[in-house]
């Protein structure tokens, strides 16, 4: 039983900051997520396989998408790089197992659970509030929930899921979580309100 | 007589006569209705007067009708908040506003910079090139400051904008630009097919100049079909209109920016959380340009001065505002249009007469005034103006084309002139990306032709001066854009209304009144009004040489700055071709530039100041360090602790007693910032031998190897250790600097050139958080923290790893040293960082432990002659330079650089090598960057041999050290250079190892 001062102590890089009543949507950390990195080759069939032996899902091969089966979802980075995201109590396992079941096989499985900062933003105006920050064409019909995609957001790179119509996660590296939550302070600040075009 | 601007007793159809607004202007207390923008509400107090010109500072007043206007302009908004230079024709007036003139001193009507304008004389175009030529040194010290002080328009504001301002991407199918009836019906044509439609107009209130035209669409007049127009807009989801926003500028790939005054107009957003002004960043699938035609002044003698406006702007200030320009005036023109402002005058029971320069005008609208009894001089013009700060009267004497001077001529008194010379189509967004101009005789001006981007003009900014055409062509272009977006885009089935309108006259260009006296002189004849250039000043460029219009341009500043020749390009143009002979199209036209108007430096700005500027890169013990006191230093985007100065110590105090602690006890060091890659695959270990100058494939499972990185050229570009986590598994370890670059790279060989190899590169640097724990007692301090392994230096040797736990963290510890000393790198998961930190601090208490900085960590490695890439090394040092040769693999058949290492000059003589320095006085520290030369002369210049790359005072060795590259450096050990300072005093130094302490490594393993 290690002393109590020796008891690892959990903080999330927005853990300081407060949530802010002064903004039109709702933003808030999402600090109980879990993710993985996952490389690996869309052809190479013993590979998918055994992703899928993991996760229950087809990796998505289609760029810009997502697929989810229970808590897990898994979003596609590039033609060889998902970031899969879980709870966050299930990571390691879940990265221990996936590790197990590709040994042999060319890939490479991360637990980067520490190593971006989520940020959530929820409401009516949450595509808007991003479109102050990035060149994406939000209002239009190529993002419904599911598309996951990197943007440069203000001044960060930085992952956009849409996870649902009014609902978006905002993933930026940990050590710029401080300066996004800033900027989307400042952006979704109560009376800056843009009527922007309604979707198609 | 002499009547006074003044507010009519009826009428003013944007003016609410119950709603008194009352506001500033140069310190006057006003007041105006709501609906009044700052030009009509000040001319309806009775002030004509709104500034004084650039260069004589004539005085002035206002001319224009919207962001034409070149005169009035003026500075509103008190302290951070004032923005200079903004047309008054374009500022709405709100309880509380604070507006100046400007470019007088000390007041408006008493200015003494108008002395300029009696040398007038001598200060013809170009005259600053010509006279403050000599003495050179002149210009910097006296004449240019002087210059600038009497020249120019506004003050900026000094103090900081407390304001908040926002940008804002948007995508739009159809983006029309100008909410007048052409662009409202195009929109809608657009629209109908739910393709999303952005409009955007510069104005409070959209319609354009609906008001202001002849002809009645259907049963009423044009203007009656806007408020239908835009209810229907409004009511469609695609479509949104961004009023009081103006369209600054067109860019490839139709990119067009809008800057929109959000709460200029109205204090109480700003209250409420709006942003000042927001810069809309637009991507555009077509663009319709419906901005319209700006009215052109004419050029006669002393055309500028107060009381002479342009006609549009006249007719619209009594329509709109009631405002009456004077109580008798004279409407000077050389096309029917400005007969409507002669209606409107007579109607609002102004006297006023007409002067048509055209011999025998037969449109519909000269028939009229002729059979209303107007007073009609035709083939005349207006020769003079008499008055200064307000017209008094104008002296109308008979005009054939070509004609030099005037012979006859008759006075008139009056107190107001509405010129009008004509149209010209707006162009400036047309021009900015490319689109061709062709020259319409017919307008006399230019017209949109051909354009490589998805853009189309419409209406009177594509020359269509009839009500009727406009309407067809909006409602064709609208569906036509659509279309051209999507092909299946449905039509919008709008049937046109029938219009009414007067046939037109056509107009006969005038370029030039001519004047009384021998080559008209003592008169000015205005063309640029807002740079004071005038028609002498364009005949004196051409007799100068200045054939080019760019040139002419340059010269006289016809056409630059805030204005971008609005009003001014045709009728310089027309009095060019004149001068020369030549046709306009001949002569060609200047280049138009973004922005149409000017925008605030806010806007440009955005969100992304103060906090917001740069993005700042926090570990995660940043709120420790700064709690702690720490000062920081920039690494790249992140801050690092630099040192952390105790209540009343000095920095080098607190450098010294870190350096210190680590050398004797054990401290503490946030290296969170060093890049972490993770490496994986059958050909991990191969990659690495070709990416890295040394081998890595030999090395041991749970050992770490320090490698160099160079480029193809055989530079070094990285360094750090590396880690073999299983036989096809490393962990990378990169500079701080270098993480992203170094990552990249990586992918980059993998993906282009090496794409044989089976290996993923995984950047993991904000995974984990790292610190070293160094000095002799940090084994001690470990074993307090509870480790799950052998910390014993036989089972844990200097350069080994291991994965376990600390208490209750996870861990990854290296065995690996930058200080020298006994030294541990313990990596735990970001998140429980800052936990594990504190419990490194509690463990090391009795020990002494304390955090160290940066530049104790440079201090300390120095000491030992370890290299830091970017100091030691400038992108043309090699690992021979600075004498790493070890660690350059001769067997291995190729890596990055290899080939480049042999090439004559990387290995010839004389290359600067690394070498450590002592002075010769131990408390000589030599500058960073100070150079060595082979002889010391009395001055400059001295032929250099080198110079320093590092250079401290090491408490360790209590004397100072330095690092430098030395040509030849390494066979010159015991050699003693010399190092010229600033202030002449000369450093020597003695060439030693760059190893200063603890040169057998005992300390490391111990």
């Amino acid at each position: 039983m290690p002393n109590t001062w020796l008891e690892s102590r959990f903080e999330t890089p927005l853990a300081h900051r407060a949530t802010s009543d002064n903004t039109y949507v709702s933003m808030r950390e999402i600090s109980e997520r879990g993710m993985i990195d996952l490389r690996g080759l869309a052809t190479d069939r013993k590979f998918m396989v055994a992703a899928k032996s993991i996760l229950g899902l087809d990796l998505p091969k289609q760029p810009r998408t997502s697929a989810s089966w229970g808590d897990v979802k898994v979003l596609w980075l590039s033609p060889d790089q998902w970031l899969i995201t879980c709870a966050r109590a299930k990571a390691q396992a879940l990265a221990d197992d996936m590790a197990t079941a590709l040994a042999g096989l060319h890939a490479l499985c991360v637990n980067v659970s520490d190593m971006r900062a989520v940020i959530r933003l929820e409401g009516e105006r949450s595509r808007e509030v991003v479109m102050k920050g990035a060149t994406l064409d939000l209002t239009d019909g190529n993002y419904p929930p599911g598309t996951v995609r990197r943007m440069l957001f203000a001044e960060v790179a930085a992952l956009l899921h849409v996870v649902e119509d009014n609902v978006i996660d905002i993933y930026v590296f940990r050590s710029f979580a401080d300066y996004a939550w800033e900027f989307l302070l400042k952006a979704a600040r109560k009376g800056s309100e843009v009527a922007v075009l309604s979707r198609r | 007589m002499s009547g006074k601007p003044h507010r009519l007793a009826e009428g003013g159809s944007r003016i609410d006569r119950n709603a008194r607004v009352s506001f500033t202007f140069d310190g006057r207390q006003l007041s105006g209705f709501a609906g009044d923008t700052l030009a009509s509400s000040v001319m309806a107090s009775g002030q004509r007067l709104f500034g004084r010109s650039f260069k004589y500072h004539r005085p002035r007043g206002l001319v224009g009708l919207g962001s034409e206007e070149m005169n009035a302009l003026v500075g509103v908004g008190l302290a951070g908040r004032h923005e200079p230079n903004l047309r008054a024709t374009q500022v709405e007036i709100h309880d509380g506003l604070a507006a100046v003139s400007q470019n007088r001193w000390p007041s408006l009507t008493f200015d003494v910079g108008a002395f300029n304008n009696k040398l007038s004389r001598f200060l013809p175009g170009g005259f600053y090139y010509k006279t403050f030529m000599w003495p050179k040194s002149f210009w910097k010290h006296v004449y240019e400051p002087a210059i600038r002080k009497a020249a120019g328009l506004g003050r900026a504001a000094e103090e900081r904008d407390p304001d908040a301002y926002e940008h804002m991407h948007i995508h739009a199918d159809v983006v029309v630009v100008g909410g007048g009836i052409a662009g409202l019906t195009a929109a809608e044509a657009a629209a109908a097919s739910g393709l999303r439609v952005l409009v955007i107009d510069e104005n409070a209130a959209l319609g354009g100049i609906a008001d202001l035209v002849a002809g009645r669409i259907g049963d009423g007049c044009v203007a009656d079909i806007v408020p239908a127009l835009v209810v229907r807009l409004n009511a469609m989801g695609n479509v949104h209109i961004l009023a009081r926003t103006t369209a600054i500028g067109h860019y490839h790939h139709n990119y067009l920016m809008a800057a929109e005054r959000v709460a200029d107009h109205d204090p109480a957003l700003l209250a409420a959380g709006a942003p000042r002004h927001r810069l809309w960043k637009i991507r555009a699938g077509h663009i319709i340009l419906a901005t319209g035609a700006l009215e052109r002044p004419i050029a006669f003698a002393n055309n500028d001065r107060p009381g002479i406006m342009l006609a549009s702007a006249v007719r619209g200030l009594l329509a709109r505002q009631a405002v009456a320009p004077g109580s008798t005036g004279i409407v000077f023109t050389n096309n029917d249009d400005a007969y409507l402002t002669a209606f409107a005058l007579k109607s609002a029971g102004i006297a006023v007469r007409i002067v048509d320069s055209r011999q025998r005008p037969d449109g519909d609208l000269v028939t009229r005034a002729v059979t209303e009894g107007f007073d009609v001089s035709f083939g005349s013009v207006i020769s003079k103006v008499e008055g200064t700060f307000a017209v008094k009267a104008a002296k109308i004497a008979a005009y054939r084309k070509g004609q030099g001077r005037v012979i006859t001529e008759k006075r008139v008194a009056c107190d107001f002139i509405a010129m009008s010379g004509g149209f010209n189509p707006v162009l400036h967004l047309w021009c900015h990306n490319g689109g061709k101009i062709r020259f319409d005789e017919q307008l006399a001006s230019f017209r949109p032709d051909t354009h490589a981007d998805a853009i189309t003009a419409i209406g009177a900014a594509n020359g269509t001066m009839s009500v009727a055409e406009t309407l067809r062509e909006a409602l064709a272009t609208g569906e036509a854009a659509a279309k051209s977006v999507n092909a299946r885009a449905k039509a919008s089935k709008i049937k046109p209304q029938s219009v009414e309108e007067p046939k037109r006259g056509a107009l006969e260009p005038l370029w030039f009144a001519p004047a009384t006296g021998g080559y008209n002189e003592g008169n000015k004849h205005f063309i640029d009004f807002q740079n004071d250039v005038t028609v002498a000043d364009l005949e004196l460029a051409q007799r100068e040489g200045y054939e080019s219009v760019e040139h002419t341009k340059r010269y006289t500043t016809l056409g630059m700055a805030t204005d971008q020749g609005k009003t001014s390009n045709i009728n310089g143009l027309g009095v060019l071709s004149e001068a020369t002979g030549k046709a306009i199209p001949e002569i060609g036209t200047t280049t138009f530039r973004p922005p149409y108007t000017p925008y605030s430096f806010g806007a440009i700005a955005g969100a992304l100041t103060g906090k917001l500027f740069l993005p700042v890169r926090r570990t995660p013990i940043f709120q420790w360090h700064t709690d702690r006191g720490a000062v920081f230093e920039p690494v790249g985007q992140w801050r690092r602790a630099y040192t952390y100065p105790a209540l009343g110590e000095d920095k080098q105090a607190a450098i010294t007693r870190e350096i210190l602690c680590v050398r004797n006890k054990v401290g503490l060091l946030d290296a969170s910032t060093l890049g972490k890659i993770e490496i994986k695959g059958p050909d991990a270990a191969e990659f690495l031998d070709r990416v890295y100058t040394n081998t890595f494939s030999t090395l041991k499972m749970g050992k770490c190897r320090y490698g160099l990185m160079m480029n193809e050229l055989g530079f070094l570009t990285d360094d750090g250790v590396t880690v073999r986590l299983a036989d096809d598994h490393f962990l990378m370890h990169t500079t701080s600097g270098g993480a992203d670059r170094i990552s990249a790279w990586l992918e980059e060989w993998l993906q282009t050139e090496w794409t044989q190899y089976k290996v993923f590169v995984t950047p993991v640097t904000e995974q984990w958080a790292q610190f070293a724990i160094a000095g002799p007692k940090a084994r001690e301090v470990l074993a307090r923290l509870e480790p799950d392994f052998d910390l014993s230096n036989e089972a844990f040797p200097h350069m080994s790893f291991k994965a376990g736990r600390l208490g209750g963290h996870p861990v990854r510890v290296f065995r690996i040293s930058f200080s020298g000393e006994q030294s541990y790198e313990v990596a735990t998961p970001a998140n429980l960082g800052q936990g594990l930190w504190d419990a490194i601090i509690a463990a090391g208490r009795d020990f002494g432990i304390e955090p160290y900085g940066t530049e104790a960590l440079h201090v300390l490695r120095a000491e030992k002659g370890y290299i830091v890439i970017g100091d030691e090394t400038d992108g043309t040092t090699t690992p021979f330079d600075v004498g790493l040769s070890g660690l350059v693999s001769k067997k291995k058949a190729d890596f990055l650089g290899k080939r480049s290492l042999e090439q004559a000059y990387l290995k010839g003589p004389n290359r600067k090598q690394l070498v450590g320095l002592l002075t010769d006085d131990p408390n000589d520290v030599l500058p960073d960057g100070a150079y060595a030369v082979r002889e010391v002369k009395d001055k400059p210049p001295m032929e250099m041999i080198g110079q320093v790359t590092s250079s401290y005072l090491s408490p360790t060795l209590g004397r100072s050290i330095a690092m430098a590259l030395i040509e030849n450096g390494h066979a010159r050990m015991g050699e003693l250079i010399s190092f010229p300072l600033e202030g002449g005093k000369v450093v020597k130094a003695k060439i030693t190892s760059t190893v200063f302490y603890d040169q057998d490594g005992g300390r490391i393993h111990a």
